[in-house]
């Protein structure tokens, strides 16, 4: 039995790290941002060009895929413990195909949001 | 630091990559009759054998790029961008992106690959499989290129 709710879990958490990872990169929400050249951390996302200057984006990069995949993680706990509450018959057909659809569909819009670096 | 990091990545990845090729093969192109051709033996493996593994590789690669990430933020990517190598910059990005995907998916495709679970949903192992395949194979190639641009791309 906890084997058949891990497994409900994992599921949902794989279906729920797609959907709320491309929603953490099309929205800016970042849980921290990275500052690596000044090695700093920062709760939430930040740009460091609009807080000081456009320069600053250069000489302070800030790295925000640390944070939306931390963002991804906390929602799919989320998904993925209220999934694995859930009885075995309401996700049996459900789960096993969302688990792939999610990421692909995933995927596809994260080639979308990367149109910008090819129109350059 | 960042080379010997960068090494050790890449050295994870190929690693990785023979492991998930093998298993994608294994599970689309089962060998039903005794292999001859160098195909046929590279496709007769025991596809569930090999979920552990790719595991415990995915998580040190993408550990180990995540490291590395942070030298190439600073110390890279500007030198890129100056060179206006978007497209190599674009196909990284994407590379992140995919990398985070499948890692959401390890879960999952573990557990599909466990013996009470296996081919209970029709080929849910098999397709997890061949998204963690197409991952690693782009994430592979991507860094490849993206490690060599400057040289014989400029």
């Amino acid at each position: 039995m906890p084997a058949l709710i891990f497994r409900r879990f994992t599921l949902a958490f794989g279906t729920g790290f797609a959907l709320f990872y491309v929603m953490a990169r099309a929205w800016g929400l970042a849980l921290f941002t990275v500052y690596p050249s000044l090695g700093i951390v920062l709760l939430g996302m930040h740009r460091s060009r609009d807080v000081a200057d456009p320069a600053m984006d250069f000489l302070a990069p800030e790295m925000w895929w640390y944070g939306w995949t931390a963002t991804a993680t906390l929602g799919a706990l989320v998904i993925g413990s209220i999934a694995a509450l859930f009885p075995a018959r309401w996700s049996r057909w459900f789960l096993p195909g969302s688990v792939w659809v999610a990421p692909v569909l995933a995927m596809m819009a994260c080639v979308y949001l990367t149109i910008p670096w090819f129109r350059q | 630091m960042a080379a010997a990091l960068l090494i050790l990545h890449g050295l994870v990845a190929v690693a990785l990559l023979g492991a998930i090729t093998h298993q994608m093969l294994a599970t689309w192109a089962p060998s039903t009759a005794r292999p001859h051709s160098f195909f046929g033996r590279f496709r007769a493996v025991h596809a569930a054998g090999y979920a552990n593994a790719i595991v415990g590789l995915y998580v040190v690669a993408a550990l180990l790029g995540a490291v590395v990430y942070l030298y190439f933020k600073v110390d890279v990517q500007p030198d890129l961008e100056r060179d206006r190598h978007w497209h190599a910059l674009g196909f990284l990005d994407l590379k992140e992106d995919f990398v985070a995907i499948g890692l959401g998916l390890l879960p999952a495709y573990w557990t599909s690959w466990r013996k009470p679970f296996a081919d209970e949903f029709g080929r849910t192992e098999a397709v997890l499989t061949t998204i963690l395949g197409f991952i690693v194979w782009w994430g592979f190639l991507v860094g490849h290129a993206v490690n060599d641009i400057m040289g014989f791309g400029s």
